[in-house]
């Protein structure tokens, strides 16, 4: 199969053409993320208006907007992706086309990331490891701030408060001509938390949280052809670890995340091109009792050098490739210290060879001081069937690469601990009209060496690739928007179903849920906006046999805003559990009852 | 098996189960739970609740059954059990409290719990006084304790402190033997505690890691050390040790790399668990056996002997049901097998 490839694209380089083209804004704008390159997947973009006016945690946003599920140790605490099946560590997240999930555990706490200021998430379902590298196999999700050259000045302010003592306030800057871009923005948020655990007499006890962020995007264009961006942010999260319904709890976690990039973008007429440099710090602070001054701590380093090319051979034909070296630290309480180096290659070519059909093929291959990282490839499209209707295919390997944690985690990591890999196969159809979209698609996903910790004494427990699982599912999208006059309406509604089975066990893994929806209505009147929410989440288990299960719920929120002074001002109030619901997404662990929040948000 | 066979056997049962009924007439009816074996489940790690199971009449297994008399659950990580006069007294760690209840039937008396209940291990009874083993604050070495329970009040009226990581507890007269495991690190003490002054009057040096502690028929107080794990950068070897008259007579060293648990008796023959196999050993002879018994073979969770059979539990992955594998001790057989909860931890007798 691999020498299949290779020749492949010997052959299709082997002829080449001479048209001036253009510069294909869409990869330009969008990097890997570009759906002209994920012609054969499912792309979804949250614009900053849908973030701005969520204003809530981003795991929140892609609860409802994306349809993605999440696991959270009470409201505010840790809060895992579950995507496709597939495990937390088993879904890319990405800041600005930079891999940002923890290089200690491999994932992302969705809680401690915040969605202000960024101009776009971009979501791609289903495994993606070509492009965007190790643990892509759920999906991929990248936080995009754009940079536009434009003569703009705009402040923002946004005050929130909100039930159980919370507060959080936030202050933007856009400040931007035809050469120099500026965005500035920060953020601090506080809550008590300490909200009622419904049917029992207990609350929500030592779950206070207080957290800010900081950001800072500049860009410069040197000429037409030359751009150079820098990316800062800074975030801090000081939290409590909530009780559950059987046990108190007095500890508590700090963390922060520091992250700088700098970017040189080139464009040619037949070719763009970025070289990133970044650095990502990731700190944390364990305390088994608050009141105490003992704690454990770990933090990793990461410094990275990533360079895309893309290049025009015709209209109809592209390549986009790259090249990144990723070199980390860790260190910690709990873990050796250690350090590891990985550099990794990818290429894609994308071919538009007849007008109904696009397609794109691609590969990697990455090399390691610490393991040998596998040879993955890829093959994806889009084809037109009917005036208003595609269909969209794509086969791929994929691979995760084992974390720190598991490798260096004192006396019990495992440094013989291979990657994961995964073969992941999809078929959706796309009916798109103007006012409506209708997307349907199932897949099929097979994980193999998956390391799981397993007791391997009486008391120690030890990584091992050992676990294997095949997931399947269907997911089902329909937006409509519908306009009478001054009505205006939009439907937003999305299912999933998600079959993930351990292949020895046969039994759904714990924490997925057969079943997930959700729904929203937006209306707009003038200068009201009326948005309800509908979300769906099917009862999960909690044990490997099946036998234990947190039950299914549904979960209401409303939300009314009004505008003021030719939009200047926005006034928003959000009833959140609006049906005073008793619900958990981890076992006991309840969430919150009805709550309330009020924002006002200046812009001038 | 033949329509016949289950036929008698079915039979056979009837008859059985009608004759007890008969000579439990003569006895006044305490309870659902008078006759069987308790297994306490600690229940899942992080987030839920230990839940108690029972073995009864034809070896039937009911789940939950704490649960099923209270309408509550235990709480999170049921550790042990202990049985003294007609109460049990269940002591869950992590909810930081010790629950009292009849136990025949199961049903909630009294809570201990408060500032002086704090990382619960063991309970122990002398009269109408209890002893419970607190760590105390997890992350610190220093602050462990005994607390001295009035029985008839359910609260604790004293504490006493001791060495790091109290474990579980032997009574033997007014003395209270202490197993200083080490918590989450490593001690290697024995703690001697005198009921009638309620203080520690003397503490052993015995081996690394004491895990398990029991009497013989005898009186000579056996204890086996686990000895430091190669996690720990320090590894020592296995021991079992021997303690007549507050003393230390004999030591028996298991050697390297070899870290047993579970010490248990059945008439004059010790068993404990040790690299997946079960180990026997009379108390008369000074030496350990080479040997595991064949058929035994398993890493246990727990393990205890009684009444000519030995109970082992397994925890499988930790995640879902374990299992309660019983032999028979004296045909060296297993007689049977059931699904307990989830972590099975400990197994009790009437």
């Amino acid at each position: 199969m691999r020498y299949n490839i290779v020749f492949f694209f010997i052959t299709i380089f082997a002829y080449s053409q001479n048209d001036t083209i253009h510069l294909l804004e869409e990869v330009k704008l969008h990097g890997n993320f570009s759906p002209k390159i994920n012609a054969g997947y499912h792309l979804q973009i949250i614009k900053d208006s849908a973030i701005q006016n969520n204003n809530q945690s981003l795991g929140s946003i892609l609860q409802n907007k994306a349809n993605i599920y999440f696991k959270q140790n009470g409201n505010g605490m840790v809060s895992s992706i579950s995507l496709r099946g597939s495990g937390a560590s088993h879904t890319g997240v990405y800041w600005n086309g930079i891999a940002i999930n923890s290089s200690l555990n491999g994932q992302t706490d969705f809680n401690t990331l915040s969605a202000n200021g960024f101009n776009q998430i971009e979501i791609k379902k289903g495994a993606g490891s070509t492009l965007f590298g190790s643990g892509a196999i759920g999906g991929a999700i990248n936080l995009r701030d754009q940079i536009y050259f434009i003569q703009k000045k705009e402040f923002g302010l946004q005050i929130g408060l909100a039930s159980y003592n919370s507060q959080d306030i936030s202050f933007k800057s856009e400040l931007s001509t035809a050469k120099i871009y500026s965005k500035f923005s920060i953020q601090g948020m506080q809550s008590e938390n300490n909200y009622p655990y419904l049917k029992t007499d207990l609350s929500n006890e030592n779950a206070a949280y207080k957290n800010y962020h900081i950001k800072g995007v500049l860009g410069y264009k040197l000429n037409y052809n030359n751009q150079i961006q820098l990316f800062i942010t800074y975030s801090n999260n000081d939290r409590e670890l909530s009780r559950t319904l059987t046990a108190p709890n007095n500890s508590k976690y700090k963390n922060s995340d520091q992250r700088i990039l700098v970017q040189w973008k080139n464009y040619g007429n037949k070719h763009n091109s970025s070289l990133k440099l970044a650095y990502l710090q990731e700190i944390y602070n364990y305390f088994p009792n608050k009141n105490n001054t003992l704690f454990s701590e770990g933090s990793s380093d990461n410094y990275i050098v990533k360079y895309d090319f893309n290049y025009f051979f015709t209209k109809r034909w592209n390549i986009h490739s790259g090249l990144e070296n990723n070199y980390t630290k860790g260190n910690g309480t709990n873990i050796l210290k250690k350090e590891r180096n990985r550099t990794e290659i990818y290429l894609l070519t994308h071919q538009n060879p007849i007008k109904k059909l696009n397609y794109n093929i691609s590969i990697r291959k990455g090399f390691s001081n610490t393991y040998n990282i596998p040879f993955i490839y890829a093959i994806d499209l889009k084809l037109k069937i009917l005036p208003k209707l595609n269909i969209k295919a794509n086969y791929s390997t994929n691979y995760k690469l084992p974390t720190f944690n598991d490798l260096y985690w004192n006396f019990s990591g495992n440094e013989n601990l291979v990657a994961e890999n995964n073969k992941s196969a999809e078929v959706g159809l796309d009916y798109h009209t103007k006012n409506t979209n209708i997307n349907i698609t199932s897949y099929r996903i097979q994980s193999d060496n998956l390391i799981q910790w397993r007791p391997v004494s009486s008391s120690l427990w030890r990584p091992i690739n050992i676990q294997s699982v095949t997931s399947y599912g269907l997911e089902f999208e329909l937006n409509t928007v519908k306009k009478i006059n001054n009505h205006k309406f939009h439907l937003q509604t999305q299912y999933a179903y998600t079959v993930s089975k351990d292949d020895v066990l046969r039994k759904q893994l714990i924490y997925v849920p057969y079943h997930k929806a959700n729904a929203s209505i937006q209306y707009n009147y003038k200068k009201w906006t009326l948005n309800f929410n509908q979300q769906y989440n099917g009862k999960v288990f909690t044990t490997t046999s099946n036998t234990q299960e947190v039950d299914n719920f549904w979960l209401s929120n409303i939300q009314i805003n009004k505008n003021f002074l030719k939009k200047k001002i926005n006034i928003g109030f959000i009833v959140n559990n609006l049906f005073n619901k008793a619900y958990q997404t981890v076992a006991y662990r309840p969430m919150p009852n009805r709550n309330f929040k009020l924002k006002i948000n200046i812009k001038i | 098996m033949n329509l016949f066979k289950k036929l008698t056997i079915a039979i056979l049962l009837l008859i059985t189960i009608i004759s007890c009924e008969s000579d439990s007439n003569q006895e006044p009816y305490l309870g659902s739970y008078a006759n069987g074996i308790f297994v306490l489940n600690e229940g899942p790690f992080n987030n839920g609740t230990g839940t108690l199971s029972y073995i009864g009449v034809s070896n039937v297994m009911t789940h939950n059954i704490y649960q099923k008399a209270n309408g509550e659950e235990l709480g999170n990580i049921a550790q042990s059990m202990y049985l003294h006069d007609d109460k049990a007294y269940i002591v869950i760690n992590n909810s930081h409290k010790v629950i009292v209840a009849n136990r025949y039937t199961m049903e909630k008396i009294a809570v201990i719990e408060g500032t002086n209940i704090n990382n619960p291990r063991y309970f122990v009874a002398v009269g109408n006084t209890g002893y419970i083993s607190n760590w105390g604050d997890a992350s610190n070495a220093t602050d462990d304790f005994i607390a001295v329970i009035d029985l008839n009040t359910n609260t604790v009226t004293s504490t006493i402190s001791v060495g790091e990581g109290p474990e579980d507890m032997l009574v033997n007269n007014d003395t209270i033997y202490i197993n200083l495991q080490g918590g989450y690190g490593q001690n290697n003490k024995l703690e001697v505690l005198n009921t009638d002054s309620n203080t520690v009057t003397s503490s052993l040096t015995i081996g690394d890691v004491p895990n398990s502690i029991l009497k013989d028929s005898n009186g000579a107080i056996w204890v086996l050390c686990g000895g430091k794990p190669s996690w720990t950068g320090s590894e020592t070897n296995g021991k079992l040790i021997k303690i007549e008259n507050n003393a230390v007579t004999n030591t028996l060293d298991f050697g390297t790399g070899k870290h047993p648990q579970h010490l248990t008796i059945s008439n004059n023959d010790l068993y404990y668990n040790l690299d997946g196999k079960v180990y026997k050993m009379a108390i008369s002879i000074n030496e350990l056996n080479t040997d595991g018994i064949t058929g035994f073979d398993g890493y246990y969770y727990s393990m205890k002997a009684n009444d000519n059979f030995l109970y082992t539990t397994n925890a499988g992955d930790f995640s879902s049901e374990g299992t309660l594998k019983v032999f028979d001790l004296s045909t060296n057989t297993e007689a049977y097998s059931k699904t307990t909860g989830i972590i099975p931890g400990n197994i009790i007798f009437q």
